[in-house]
């Protein structure tokens, strides 16, 4: 009786939680990302009857939510009238509800600097805790590409918590990795694979 | 090494992805290099700050989205797919054939069970039980109490309290969930979501949500009837070994054995009061019911064995032994049909209120005045709820509903379906059903939905009786079916040849004694196209044969699969789903039914051929 749906709803209790998570991260804002993790599941139904088993479920669903966040990161530079990566930087103001600890704004902050390549890398594997391979199967590139992203994006966020450490936090945290030697030099040696 | 790729080191060994060689080193290179040791400290500050979460969990959106699929434009529903996609949770590899091992074996005694939960339903009015829970978990075991009370048709309250040995009261996970006909309120515990090791509230996180206008027997605000009798898990023809007789609390009870997939209602209906730990599908449940009224008396899970179960309870980070008891619940005290006390009301307040849109109306009321009633009631229904269902963006729906005991079932009707794909939501193992006089119906591949399209009204009768009962039903309801539309997704209007063209080496029956002319039906894009032919024969005898591209089978979903020849090849064959899968020159082929035995099945996989 109505199983699929009464099973689809389980699909999205059991992955809710890790999309949700990912997406306010990426996002960096907890009430955007609701509403794409809404939107993330309806996709994946409508989705449903072309997975074939090619990749892990998981991965799958995460594939659709990077997805649904990318598109959501460009309506809301079409809203903005800027470009994506001001936009996005803009956008990065935490808007969580609750109580929010100070280390969390900061890092929400620090995200939002970073290129969206490098962020949904870092939050794939450091929020949700996938392998390389399962990382590099979301996100359709190399596995090499992720163990670089992976560390490009430590470095950088890295860098802009030293340039707050050392200048009282107002600077802007792309300059100021640029700046930092060896956010720069590093960087782009460990590019791309 | 070189500063250079000893900061990426440090990050591939930050997650786990540094061989231990390269890890040695590295651990020389850091010795004497200030600059990446700072760097190790700087990934564990990322880690640390993404990892802590803010208090609170994420938003439940389930409800929401299921409430938008269903007002959704027209478009195929995945059934199978969903049901695997349960099943997969992750980890699984295309590009192997699986096949499950398992055993065939049934014991008399238990043969007729299925029949027998059906039939005994309606002879259930009232439940209050007492039960015990317990989790063994790594040497330890969490424990539970956990409180039945049901009236029929659908008044339930399930209380649960945690007892495990040496919790603190901030620590337990308590919950309840009450329903009361249209109104449906849940109570429970949830979990902190930061990561292991780090920061939680010190107090566990407690959250409501009352629902009102409730549709009768929606599985949107479900009431875990399952709990009083699983019907549901026993609706198909499944026939699960037995386990013998024994005596709880006071019952003669019944064994029988069969897969966590197989109750998953029941599971999930403890579940809806506290957070238990997860089963998989194709774990084996020893299910104890009362003899009389097939009430559940005892259910014990034991981990299933197979490689693919291992990589599930790794994703979710549980450690099962193979065999091991992964739940247990235990009746201490059922009362059956005896009520003492009513289903208390639900506390006002909560922190979530949701309107689930159903609204009940007087018989005259237009909307209600659209839905058809059945000529003849079966014997000992009454007349229950009806009213109005009215979804943002869905046609307003018009809904009577009728019960006996702890057996339901209800007709939902709407002028306004917008059509496309059918009205209800019957899956994607619908076939065409013969009705009589009352035309065309299409039903559900677990025959508890039949739907009907006519030219001014659509409409959907579903129940938790077997599936010639609900077929009877929609038989009686005075108006006459039509074929859909060959725009719906169910439409069956592909020729022979299209659906050869499509596929090529397409197998087909042919003709087969008492069987009517294949229906075909060609849906999906591209490369995921796939062809089904429909056919009915005599009495309730029918299948579907479904072929797409692909050089193997997906994985099994059920747990009951069991290898068997085929063809000159090795196929696999579910019990539970009525299925036999193969793959032959490069299609995969599904032959379904819910009617016809293995044997059967065989018979007709030997008479196909290429078209």
């Amino acid at each position: 009786m109505a199983g699929d749906l009464a099973a689809f709803e389980q699909v999205v209790r059991q992955h809710q939680q890790s999309v949700w998570r990912f997406l306010r991260r990426f996002l960096g804002d907890a009430v955007a990302a609701e509403d794409v993790t809404q939107e993330t599941f309806l996709r994946v139904h409508r989705r449903l009857p072309s997975y074939r088993f090619r990749s892990s479920f998981t991965a799958w669903v995460f594939q659709i939510a990077r997805n649904a966040g990318i598109d959501e990161l460009r309506a809301r530079a079409r809203r903005d009238r800027l470009p994506p990566a001001l936009a996005t930087a803009s956008g990065g103001t935490p808007t969580t509800t609750g109580r929010t600890g100070e280390a969390r704004v900061e890092i929400d902050a620090a995200l939002a600097t970073l290129p969206v390549d490098l962020r949904e890398a870092l939050l794939l594997v450091e929020v949700l805790g996938l392998r390389y391979t399962e990382a590099a199967s979301v996100l359709s590139v190399p596995v090499g590409t992720v163990k670089s992203r992976m560390f490009r994006a430590r470095l950088r966020l890295a860098a802009w918590a030293r340039a707050g450490e050392n200048e009282g936090g107002g600077e802007d945290a792309g300059e100021a990795a640029a700046r930092t030697g060896r956010a720069r030099g590093r960087g782009e040696a460990g590019d791309e694979v | 090494m070189r500063c250079d790729d000893a900061l990426v080191a440090v990050s591939s060994r930050a997650d786990g992805e540094l061989s231990p060689a390269d890890g040695d080193v590295l651990e020389t290179h850091l010795a004497g290099c200030d600059d990446c040791r700072r760097f190790v400290d700087d990934v564990a500050w990322v880690r640390s700050s993404l990892r802590v979460e803010p208090v609170g969990r994420a938003p439940d959106v389930g409800p929401a989205v299921v409430a938008l699929v269903r007002a959704e434009p027209p478009r195929r529903r995945g059934r199978v797919v969903v049901a695997a996609a349960v099943a997969a949770v992750a980890g699984l590899v295309a590009g192997a054939t699986y096949v499950g091992i398992g055993s065939e074996g049934r014991s008399p005694a238990a043969a007729d069970v299925p029949a027998r939960v059906l039939a005994a339903q309606d002879g259930i009015t009232a439940v209050d039980g007492r039960y015990t829970v317990s989790e063994p978990q790594g040497g330890g075991e969490r424990t539970f109490e956990a409180d039945l009370t049901y009236r029929a048709p659908e008044s339930l309250a399930l209380r649960v309290q945690e007892t495990t040995a040496g919790a603190a009261p901030a620590e337990r996970s308590d919950g309840a969930l009450v329903v009361d006909a249209d109104r449906w309120w849940h109570d429970a515990t949830r979990e902190c979501s930061a990561a292991a090791g780090l920061r939680c509230p010190a107090e566990p996180l407690r959250w409501s949500r009352s629902v009102t206008g409730r549709e009768p027997f929606s599985d949107d605000a479900p009431v875990p009837l399952e709990l009083v009798s699983p019907v549901d898990g026993f609706a198909l023809s499944a026939r699960p070994p037995g386990l013998g007789r024994r005596t709880i609390a006071g019952h003669e009870a019944l064994g029988v054995s069969v897969t966590a997939a197989q109750v998953a209602g029941l599971l999930d209906g403890l579940s809806a009061a506290v957070e238990l730990r997860p089963v998989h599908p194709t774990d084996r449940v020893e299910l104890w019911l009362d003899e009389d009224h097939f009430v559940p008396l005892a259910l014990l899970v034991r981990a299933a064995g197979d490689p693919e179960r291992a990589a599930w309870a790794s994703s979710v980070a549980v450690d099962d032994v193979p065999g091991d008891v992964v739940l247990r619940v235990n009746a201490t005290d059922v009362r059956i049909n005896d009520p003492s006390d009513p289903v208390a009301a639900p506390a006002a307040g909560a922190d979530e209120a949701v309107d689930a849109g159903f609204r009940a109306a007087p018989d005259g009321d237009p909307v209600v005045s659209e839905v058809p009633e059945p000529q003849r009631v079966p014997a000992g229904f009454a007349a229950y709820r009806r009213g109005v269902v009215s979804t943002p963006g869905g046609p307003g729906v018009g809904v009577r509903s009728w019960s006996d005991g702890r057996a339901w079932f209800a007709v939902r009707a709407t002028a306004r379906w917008p059509g496309g794909r059918l009205f209800g939501d019957l899956g994607t193992d619908v076939r065409p059903v013969d009705l009589g006089a009352a035309g065309t119906g299409y039903t559900s591949g677990d025959g508890q939905q039949v739907a009907l399209h006519t030219g001014g009204l659509d409409v959907v009768v579903r129940g938790s009786l077997p599936p010639g009962d609900v077929r009877d039903i929609a038989a009686d309801l005075g108006i006459v079916g039509q074929p859909v539309p060959d725009d719906w997704a169910e439409a069956t209007s592909a020729r022979e040849s299209d659906a050869t063209a499509t596929l090529p080496g397409l197998l087909t029956a042919g003709p087969i004694d008492g069987f009517g002319p294949p229906a075909f039906r060609v849906a999906g894009p591209g490369d995921d196209v796939s062809v089904t032919e429909a056919r009915s024969g005599p009495g309730d005898r029918a299948f579907t044969l479904t072929q797409w591209r692909s050089a193997s089978l997906v994985p099994p979903t059920g747990g009951d699969e069991v290898g068997t020849e085929v063809r000159g090849t090795t196929g696999r064959y579910s019990p539970q789903r009525g299925e036999l899968e193969w793959v032959e020159s490069g299609l995969a082929v599904s032959l379904r039914s819910d009617t016809l035995s293995l044997t059967d099945l065989l018979d007709v996989a030997r008479r196909l051929k290429p078209a």
